[in-house]
């Protein structure tokens, strides 16, 4: 049995996204949808193990806003559903919000973000919590894994309370990390949906689902924030911690929450320190705030990235001034702590320190002593592609047909492991020279070729992965076609959402629920819009190179590559090495003109290593995929391939 | 610019010194020795970097520094040597004595019967020699039979790789060579009979018999096949060409009729790289062949060639051929050898001109050396000629 049905009051280790999936079920969840995005893809994920036990409908939608329209359905039926995604698909799901919590909400439905300071696995360290105040949706955040699971199971109860979404932020920290949750109890009933249209059109319970009248319902919007505040203002969620005379208050959410505690054992300030933790964070409960703004004077606001917290809360304090006199307040705005990155408990004991003028000891000093013989020590491992990953070899090839071609073409880059490409160029071998939001790569593609009347005369390219292309190409690459933007559109196709954990994706036969589905055809779609198609092998290098190559020349009109090769890490692949790979030392020529290392220097499989003594390139066994790509680099054919047995 | 010689990598010097330069002769010297550079329709590309400095693409390219004095000594019998058209140790007009294979030729065939004795006789193994494919890009080929040498006859305008070939077509197992070279295909050879690279077991020493080609520029396959297509002339028909002499026309051959093209248009597609050239007559090749030009006759002068042997090798080659029939014979007049001495000196003049043009300065002559005594030479009658003017 799924831990994530563990019986009433035991308690189970629960990875945070496991928590909030847990918290989802026991608020009597019906439908989930998602797009796979680090940190959030757990949530989804676990939902879709125990799909029948629960009985739910799970699926992995082609965007966020499709996501979240999917799980809207749900509510207007009067089921309980969530929608997760991770920070910036909030961005893309923000449209069809912004009309969602204008039209309201019936059955609960909340919005997961996991979101990433510090960018660990994103492109950017995008804010969601901005979206709550500036569409005007309750904001709660979790500051502990029990949290995470009641606060998810409450927020479900909010949303139906006040008729309206409700999102709840997670962080990697709290998403990713783990820590005992005591179960509450699975609900036996699931729901029946009914969907009621034929009230007036006023009437958001009865009447159709709509964001009009506008000023009518946006009246109504703001009046379930208002009452959102009430419940806030003695929510369990929202806690003091600490001393009845603190000379310093902190107020935080979220993982802050812990870093604050730590700082202040670590600094040893329990009895001059309290701190103000809040789970709801939007809108604040101000007669909360107050009656704890009133015990000290000196404000430290500790939360991550941008100052949300701390700008809420002064605007709230410039209406409570005449009660509360005046404050100092440290935080972003004068700097005390940074509003880039991720917070840790280091930067809230430094800063704290400093504003309590308490010095603190860090480690003796042997320890970093010990640490600096150590690090040496610790092999260096460069961010790349995995062994036998199809993408080497994609741009490899791409590499090769923009140099054959001449004219200094480059690509634009999409999000998925093939990023990587633009993070660090060697690893796309130099071909990589744009990366932004998933899809852009082709938007600004169509928008860099149309730059020839004004002297910018290159072939310009564009790469995505399956999953993407389904994501948000497909308009970009529609755009393209009508507008006569003859790029060279290149899909990435390894068959799967591989960067994220392999959820299936569109293009593939099976769901999130492990069921037959049809899949979507990419070339057809392709030739539909009315690209000249062509599909390739990414290992067949010579072929590729060549194909890409006549592609580029091609002007005109819309050029599309299909690179397909399954990733190396898919579970297809995984551990099955289809050829034997050995170096022939006789062969190699190593340093020496007529190679210069060009395996390990230039094409740097993970696999291929260069033996200082010898020097001679090899294959380490272990790591080596099995690929064969390889093998048609070397100019000596030394490196050889025998077919691996079955 | 000053020629970047220390201490960028082999690679860079011969992409900052001769690819940008655009004084690359496309001639394939740098291709086949590793997996970083390739010709590609008739550009030199750098696929990859290569950090290495003392790389044979750098030494092998005839557009690379070269000490051309040592070269000349280690080729030719310093009695030999000429300014204008370098060693030689006799001139001819000469023809293929097969009349069939006169007509497969260019002109007298002279450089096609040489080739088939040179196999035949066992001088060489395999020969090199220049073919084009269908989409017109022309590649070095090794061939060993009459009939693949007869089939590759005729000349290609349009730039060749033919070094290329050698370094990627030829091993162990090829036995002897011999290989057809453009002056600047020569050129690259024999510099890498010079051994310049340290520990290469090269395969230099298989190569036996150099027959050079005269030459006055090569065109760009992508400018020149955009001129046939405005002029309605389709690749596949096309079975040669020729400038008729004192003509200013090109004529094209193709399966049914002859067309002409003006000479300015043609003009206009000639690689950059021929207008830094200072070789008319393939100096650093064993014989050169070229087309003779005597008299009023065309269609008679067509099918004779000039000759020149330059080594003793090409010496044995030749009179062989005589000998045994292959090749007739037509004593040369002087003022042939004269004219013809008179147009090296002219593309030497030109080319100087050119280089001192594009580096800005007589003290700067990219690839080559000034103080070499020819250079000197001929920078001198420069000189002179400023002050006469
Ligand atoms: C680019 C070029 C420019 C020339 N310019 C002149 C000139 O200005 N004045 C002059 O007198 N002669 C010139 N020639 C030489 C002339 O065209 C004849 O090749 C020469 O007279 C020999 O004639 P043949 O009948 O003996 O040749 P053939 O018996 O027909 O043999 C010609 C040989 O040259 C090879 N070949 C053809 N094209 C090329 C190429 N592009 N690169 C290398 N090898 C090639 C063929 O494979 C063949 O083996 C030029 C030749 C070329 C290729
Ligand atoms: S590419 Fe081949 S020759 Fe070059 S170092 Fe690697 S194994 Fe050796
Ligand atoms: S010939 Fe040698 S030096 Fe030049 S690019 Fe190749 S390996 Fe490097
Ligand atoms: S002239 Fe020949 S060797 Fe030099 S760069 Fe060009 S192709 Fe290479
Ligand atoms: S003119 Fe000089 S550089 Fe041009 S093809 Fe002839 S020999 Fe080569």
């Amino acid at each position: 049995m799924s831990k994530l049905l563990s019986p009433a009051k035991t308690e189970v280790l629960f990875m945070g996204n496991e928590a909030i999936a847990r918290g989802a079920l026991e608020a009597g969840l019906s439908v989930a949808a998602g797009y796979p995005g680090t940190p959030s893809s757990e949530v989804i994920e676990n939902l879709a193990t125990v799909t029948k036990e629960r009985k739910l409908y799970v699926e992995w939608s082609t965007n966020e806003k499709v996501a979240l329209e999917v799980a809207a359905a749900a509510s207007f039926a009067g089921l309980r559903s969530v929608c997760v995604m991770k920070q910036n698909g909030v961005n893309v799901a923000s449209d069809f919000l912004l009309h969602l919590a204008a039209s309201g909400t019936r059955g609960g439905i909340v919005l997961v973000t996991c979101e990433d300071p510090g960018a660990l696995s994103s492109v950017n360290e995008g804010e969601s919590r901005y979206f709550a105040r500036m569409l005007e949706i309750p904001l709660l955040e979790p500051a502990d894994f029990q949290e995470a699971k009641d606060l998810t199971k409450w927020a479900f109860e909010l949303s139906e309370k006040i008729r309206n979404i409700v999102i709840l932020r997670s962080v990697t920290r709290m998403s990713h990390a783990s820590g005992n949750v005591i179960c509450g109890k699975l609900p036996d009933k699931s729901g029946i949906a009914r969907f009621i249209y034929d009230g007036l059109i006023t009437d958001p319970l009865r009447g159709p689902v709509i964001s009009t009248p506008v000023v009518i319902k946006h009246t109504l919007q703001q009046e379930k924030v208002k009452k959102a505040v009430e419940l806030f203002e003695d929510s369990p969620f929202n806690k003091y911690f600490g001393p009845r005379h603190p000379e310093l208050l902190i107020i935080t959410s979220s993982v802050c929450f812990l870093y604050s505690q730590e700082a202040i054992s670590m600094l040893g300030l329990q009895k001059r320190v309290g701190i103000l933790k809040f789970g709801c964070t939007w809108p604040l409960p101000t007669k909360l705030l107050k009656k704890y703004l009133r015990l000290t004077d000196k404000i430290m606001i500790v939360e991550e990235v941008l100052p949300f917290l701390e700008e809420n809360i002064k605007v709230a304090v410039v209406g409570m001034l005449k009660e509360i006199g005046i404050k100092t307040f440290y935080g972003k705005m004068d700097g005390t702590l940074p509003s880039v990155g991720e917070l840790n408990a280091d930067l809230v004991v430094h800063a704290l320190g400093k504003i309590m003028k308490v010095k603190y000891k860090s480690l003796p000093g042997s320890y970093t002593r010990e640490i600096k013989k150590i690090a040496p020590l610790i092999p260096e491992r460069e961010l790349t592609f995995c062994p036998g990953c199809p993408h080497r070899a994609s741009f490899w090839s791409i590499n090769n047909a923009l140099q054959l071609d001449g004219r200094g073409g480059f690509v634009c880059g999409d999000i998925g492991c093939y990023a990587m490409a633009a993070l660090s160029p060697a690893i796309g071998f130099n071909t990589v020279r744009t990366l932004h939001s998933m899809g852009s790569g082709t938007g600004l593609a169509s928008g860099f070729v149309k730059l020839n009347a004004f002297g910018l005369e290159k072939p310009v390219l564009a790469v995505c992965g399956d999953s993407t292309f389904y994501h948000a190409v497909i308009p970009a690459l529609i755009n393209a076609q009508h507008n006569r933007a003859d790029i060279t559109f290149i899909v990435l196709d390894n068959a799967g959402t591989a960067m994220t954990g392999f959820q299936p994706h569109p293009g593939l036969a099976v769901s999130a629920m492990g069921e037959s589905v049809p899949a979507v055809d990419i070339p057809k779609i392709c030739s539909a819009i009315g690209a000249k198609v062509a599909i390739s092998d990414p290992f067949d290098l010579e072929g590729t190179s060549r194909t890409l190559t006549s592609l580029i020349a091609e002007s005109g009109s819309l050029k599309v590559l299909i690179l397909r090769q399954i990733c190396a890490l898919s579970p297809e692949k995984k551990g099955k090495k289809k050829f034997l790979m050995q170096v022939n030392e006789e062969l190699c020529l190593g340093e020496n003109c007529g190679c210069n290392r060009l395996c390990t220097r230039i094409f740097r499989c993970p696999a291929l290593t260069w033996d200082q003594i010898k020097k001679k390139a090899a294959v380490d066994e272990v790591i080596c995929a099995g690929c064969g790509v390889c093998y048609s680099i070397c100019p000596q054919k030394a490196i050889m391939r025998t077919e691996a047995a079955e | 610019m000053a020629f970047p010689v220390k201490r960028l990598s082999s690679q860079k010097s011969l992409k900052k010194g001769v690819l940008e330069e655009e004084l690359c002769t496309g001639c394939g010297a740098c291709v086949g020795l590793c997996p970083y550079q390739v010709i590609y329709h008739d550009r030199t590309v750098q696929l990859h970097y290569c950090d290495l400095e003392d790389g044979k693409c750098y030494a092998f390219c005839p557009r690379t520094p070269t000490d051309l004095n040592a070269l000349r000594e280690l080729l030719f019998n310093s009695a030999d040597l000429t300014p204008e058209i370098g060693a030689v140790k006799s001139y001819y007009f000469s023809r293929a004595a097969d009349s069939r294979l006169r007509e497969s030729t260019q002109h007298g065939g002279t450089v096609t019967a040489l080739m088939e004795l040179a196999l035949a006789r066992g001088f060489i193994d395999s020969a090199i020699v220049s073919s084009r494919n269908q989409e017109f890009l022309q590649n070095g080929t090794v061939v060993n039979e009459k009939a693949a040498l007869r089939n590759n006859a005729g000349s290609k305008f349009t730039v060749s790789p033919t070094v290329a070939a050698f370094n990627q077509l030829v091993n162990d197992k090829s036995g002897k060579i011999g290989v057809v070279a453009t002056p600047c295909q020569a050129l690259a050879l024999a510099k890498m009979k010079l051994k310049p690279v340290k520990n290469d077991s090269g395969k230099i020493g298989q190569l036996q018999l150099i027959i050079g080609l005269y030459c006055g520029w090569t065109l760009s396959a992508e400018k020149f096949t955009k001129l046939l297509t405005q002029n309605n002339i389709s690749l596949q028909s096309l079975k040669g060409m020729d400038i008729p002499a004192g003509k200013n026309i090109l004529e094209l051959y193709t399966n049914n009729d002859t067309q002409a093209v003006p000479f300015d248009d043609v003009q206009a597609c000639v690689r950059e790289a021929c207008h830094y050239c200072l070789d008319s007559t393939a100096e650093y090749a064993d014989i050169a062949v070229g087309s003779a030009r005597f008299g009023n006759d065309w269609k008679e002068m067509r099918r004779w060639n000039q000759l020149i042997v330059r080594t003793a090798k090409g010496k044995e080659l030749v009179e062989l051929a005589i000998k045994r029939g292959v090749l007739e014979i037509r004593e040369a007049p002087v003022e042939s050898l004269q004219e013809l001495k008179k147009a090296a000196m002219e593309k030497k003049n030109t080319a100087l001109r050119n280089i001192i043009r594009k580096s800005g300065s007589a003290k700067n002559l990219l690839y080559l050396d000034r103080h070499d005594p020819i250079v000197q030479k001929f920078l001198k009658n420069k000189a002179s000629d400023k002050k006469s003017r």
